[in-house]
């Protein structure tokens, strides 16, 4: 009966069950891809333990928890009226505790779920059940119900939201013919009629187009937070209505550019699940400043911030009574090249640029070594669907004879933009850059600009440095990034075999056939030489002593459900 | 003294009506595109377009500027970009914010800097002036940004005696306040000090000071009464525009404090390219720049009734 209990068991279970067993794949990966096809948390960790024994989750925590208290984090408090349309993480970390997910993605990779009690995926993973969880409340008292969720599939895909959900759930669109500002006919994707279906009031159907095995991870992109079906209605802004999440905090306090207070919901809220430790959640903004940020952990004015920069390990490290956290991740600076316009249109010069870059050399010298060395096509190996690929070695000689056969043999002048959007490492490998490229006869300028201003030219730079985060799974960064026509596509690519290269893959359950396409998807994308992507980078942060139980998200996500303090 | 008050008035007024359109055109020829300023850079073109009709972005400047002086005047400064709200809402607390930063900053640069500075000059070349002359120069020397990190290494990372950052967001709290007033002061009192100081060592060469001397009057009531008040003239022009120079000093201050002040507002607009905030902000700005300039104007006469303004 148990089986009943669970729902179906999806028919490639058995299969991930028994490759795990032969060592065909690791434990992560197993727990990862089984939890995605429905299995429960639980019971995919228990089976993984009983075989290989018990990962390093478990037992860490050791202490007795301690309800009550306030966390103090330094992070931008920045203006985050509407989840859909966020574009940056701190946004979310302070709605998150207000506005929750479908699903949930932990610091170990591993999806569970949360507003949806279970998913159940079709055998050809292009229908895809989603059970709502049954007893949980908005903060004004509404229960969430599949209209609430359709609501806000309905709300990501339409092009008039412009949220970056439209990326992410590509296989729910169409093409249709839409309008640019002149009125000329372009085309524009639409959700597909009949994509989202309501089975009953607590559960909803998902059609794709094509099959895609990643959507619970993909469900919690930081803008797909579940806001009560009248936001709009509303006026689409959470900070003036947090009431329109399920999460336990509600806003007490909010000043952008200065302050943002969540207080555990009060009026007989009765949160649905199991009620987090702190009572109070503060974020402090101390601007953009990253050392400011740190001067506030040193003097126990905050108990954590939101992202170490690089250039304050070292001081981070020598103060007492504050922890170093760290996590290897897929977050990264990719130098991106468009290949519509001179010199760049000529893939020669492409290639020439990326044998004479030393990856090594800038991951060492820009972020002190702290990261993987990348292969120039943006899926990293902490990502279960890395495919390795040959290594290919630095060839300046061959780098100039490419340049030469160019045209450019008397020497390149190109230029690269760089924000500092995430910090002063950019700066410094396009610096590395400038001068690996000089060996070649490459003459780089550095275009160095304010953030903002860089946020303004990122998609039309011909050659400029993005950060990137991390994704859980390498197609869906390249989902958003690379496949033709979406919004995000800064390297402008269009690539129509890489496209059917990518959907094949995420519709690959089998890990080893998948590898295998992945091998190819990386391929096309290093063949092209649309970037030069030298390293994945850790990130870091801070806390104090007293604060238990914390560790760093591999994309800055605040969860905070079980943290505690330790006073 | 009326005709002197409102001929400083229409000259301000004058001033403010072409800072404002050099501003106005200036931002106009900026790069970057407002709209996706503030729809966030993953807004579709179409939002985008509907938010610039909406804003009367398609209307010609001359009209434009037109509106948005009408509106200026009114304290109708638009709205931020960045916050979402009008910029006076947070353009009038940001203010005061300064203002107490500044008012404790002048609290103790005056009089100290006042007092190291006649003490200087009353005797040219003794002991006690080569110490505070000496003394000032290598505290004015020392830029900002390089003693707020100095006295950071020692009173919040080393010793652990006083906050970090400044951001007050618990309520306004004076020992945050400590360190953003002490740089503000190491950075400025040596100059305030070295202005008085010449200013009173060359009033001590005057003959009507050997005069007064010699006269047998005690030396206490020479000082006091007449070398002061000639001496405090020039030093009286030097503090009004440090209330200038503080609008603008207090960017770095501020910004490495994460003190919620005028600099601080300034600085993020600039970065963040909010327009309407960095209109208001630079239009408060020259008005306080031309408001002290008047006041010194006046001020002279009293100091001075010698000089008078036709």
């Amino acid at each position: 009966m148990s089986r009943d209990n669970h729902g179906r068991e999806h028919p490639y279970i058995p299969e991930i069950k028994n490759q795990l067993l032969k060592g065909e794949i690791d434990r992560r990966e197993f727990l990862r891809t089984v939890t995605l096809l429905g299995m429960t948390a639980t019971a995919a960790y228990a089976f993984a333990d009983t075989f290989t024994g018990p990962g390093i989750i478990k037992g860490a925590q050791a202490q007795t928890p301690k309800k009550g208290g306030i966390i103090r984090a330094a992070m931008q408090v920045q203006d985050m009226s509407d989840p859909a349309v966020y574009d940056w993480v701190e946004k979310s970390n302070v709605s998150r505790q207000m506005v929750e997910y479908l699903t949930i993605t932990g610091p170990d990779n591993v999806t569970r779920p949360l507003l949806a009690e279970k998913w159940v995926p079709s055998d050809d993973l292009k229908t895809w059940t989603l059970h709502i969880r049954k007893g949980v409340k908005y903060g004004n008292g509404d229960e969430l119900t599949a209209d609430d969720v359709i609501y806000n599939f309905k709300r990501w895909l339409d092009p008039k939201t412009g949220s970056s959900m439209v990326g992410m759930l590509n296989s729910m669109l169409d093409e249709s013919e839409g309008k640019d500002k002149d009125g000329k006919p372009m085309k524009i994707k639409v959700m597909t009629p009949g994509a989202v279906e309501k089975v009953d009031k607590y559960t909803v159907r998902i059609h794709l187009n094509s099959p895609d095995l990643s959507i619970p991870e993909k469900l919690y992109h930081y803008p797909a937070a579940i806001v009560h079906r009248s936001f709009d209605e509303k006026g689409a802004n959470i900070a003036k209505n947090p009431e329109l999440g399920t999460g336990p905090y509600t806003l007490a306090e909010y000043r952008v550019g200065e302050k943002a207070v969540l207080k555990r919901r009060g009026g007989g809220f009765e949160y649905w699940g199991e009620d987090p430790y702190l009572d109070e959640i503060h974020y402090i903004d101390t601007g953009q400043d990253s050392s400011a940020a740190l001067a506030a952990v040193a003097s126990g004015q905050v108990d954590t911030i939101y992202s170490l920069d690089l250039t304050l390990l070292g001081a981070a490290q020598n103060m007492p009574g504050i922890k170093v956290l760290e996590t290897t991740t897929a977050q990264t600076g990719v130098m991106r090249i468009q290949s519509l316009k001179a010199p760049y249109d000529d893939i020669r010069v492409r290639q020439a640029m990326q044998l004479a870059a030393d990856n090594q050399k800038m991951l060492d010298i820009a972020y002190q070594g702290r990261g993987q060395v990348a292969e120039n096509h943006h899926v990293a190996k902490v990502q279960p669907d890395y495919a390795p690929l040959p290594k290919i070695k630095r060839d300046v000689a061959k780098a100039k004879q490419l340049l030469a056969d160019a045209g450019h043999g008397g020497g390149l002048n190109i230029e690269c933009n760089v924000g500092n959007t995430n910090g002063q490492w950019e700066t410094d490998q396009v610096i590395v850059l400038k001068q690996n490229l000089a060996e070649a006869g490459i003459n780089l300028k550095v275009n160095i600009m304010p953030a903002a201003q860089y946020w303004e030219v990122w998609t039309k730079a011909q050659f400029s440095l993005t950060v990137w985060t991390h994704r859980p799974l390498g197609t869906m960064l390249l989902g958003v990034a690379y496949r033709t026509g979406v919004p995000w596509n800064e390297a402008a690519y269009a690539s129509k075999e890489f496209d059917d290269l990518l959907t094949q893959a995420e519709s690959t359950v089998d890990m080893n056939a998948r590898h295998k396409i992945m091998a190819k998807v990386e391929k096309r994308l290093q063949d092209d030489a649309i970037m030069i992507q030298p390293y994945f980078r850790s990130v870091m942060t801070v806390s104090s002593e007293k604060v238990k139980n914390l560790a760093v998200h591999p994309t800055n996500y605040h969860q905070w459900h079980k943290v505690w303090i330790d006073s | 003294m009326v005709v002197l008050i409102s001929k400083r008035i229409g000259f301000m007024v004058i001033t403010m009506f072409v800072v404002s359109v050099l501003l106005f055109l200036a931002l106009e020829f900026s790069p970057g595109d407002v709209a996706t300023k503030v729809l966030g850079p993953y807004s579709s073109e179409e939002s985008r377009q509907l938010w610039l009709e909406a804003h009367g972005y398609f209307e010609p400047a001359w009209k434009r500027y037109g509106i948005w002086l009408g509106k200026f005047a009114t304290g109708d400064f638009g709205d931020s970009v960045r916050f979402k709200v009008p910029v006076s809402e947070i353009l009038w607390p940001r203010l005061w914010n300064t203002a107490i930063l500044g008012f404790w900053t002048f609290a103790f640069l005056i009089p100290v800097s006042l007092a190291l500075g006649v003490l200087a000059g009353m005797r040219e070349g003794s002991k006690l002036d080569r110490v505070i002359s000496v003394g000032s120069i290598i505290t004015t020397s020392i830029p900002e940004f390089a003693s707020t990190v100095f006295l950071s290494a020692i009173f919040v990372f080393t010793l652990r005696w006083l906050p970090g950052t400044s951001s007050m967001s618990s309520g306004f709290e004076f020992k945050q306040l400590i360190l953003p007033v002490l740089v503000l002061f190491i950075y400025d009192f040596g100059y305030v000090a070295r202005m008085t100081r010449a200013s009173m060592a060359e009033v001590m060469t005057t003959p009507y000071i050997r005069t007064a001397i010699l006269k047998g009057l005690p030396y206490r009531q020479v000082i006091l009464k007449h070398a002061l008040r000639n001496a405090l003239i020039a030093p009286f022009t030097v503090i009004m525009l440090q209330i200038n120079w503080l609008l603008s000093g207090v960017i770095v201050v501020e910004f490495f404090f994460a003190y919620k002040g005028f600099g601080a507002l300034l600085l993020e607009a600039s970065l963040n390219q909010d327009l309407y905030v960095i209109e208001a902000c630079a239009m408060v700005a020259v008005f306080v720049a031309v408001t002290s300039q008047t006041l010194a104007d006046i001020g002279y006469t009293f100091l001075n009734p010698r000089i008078r303004f036709s």
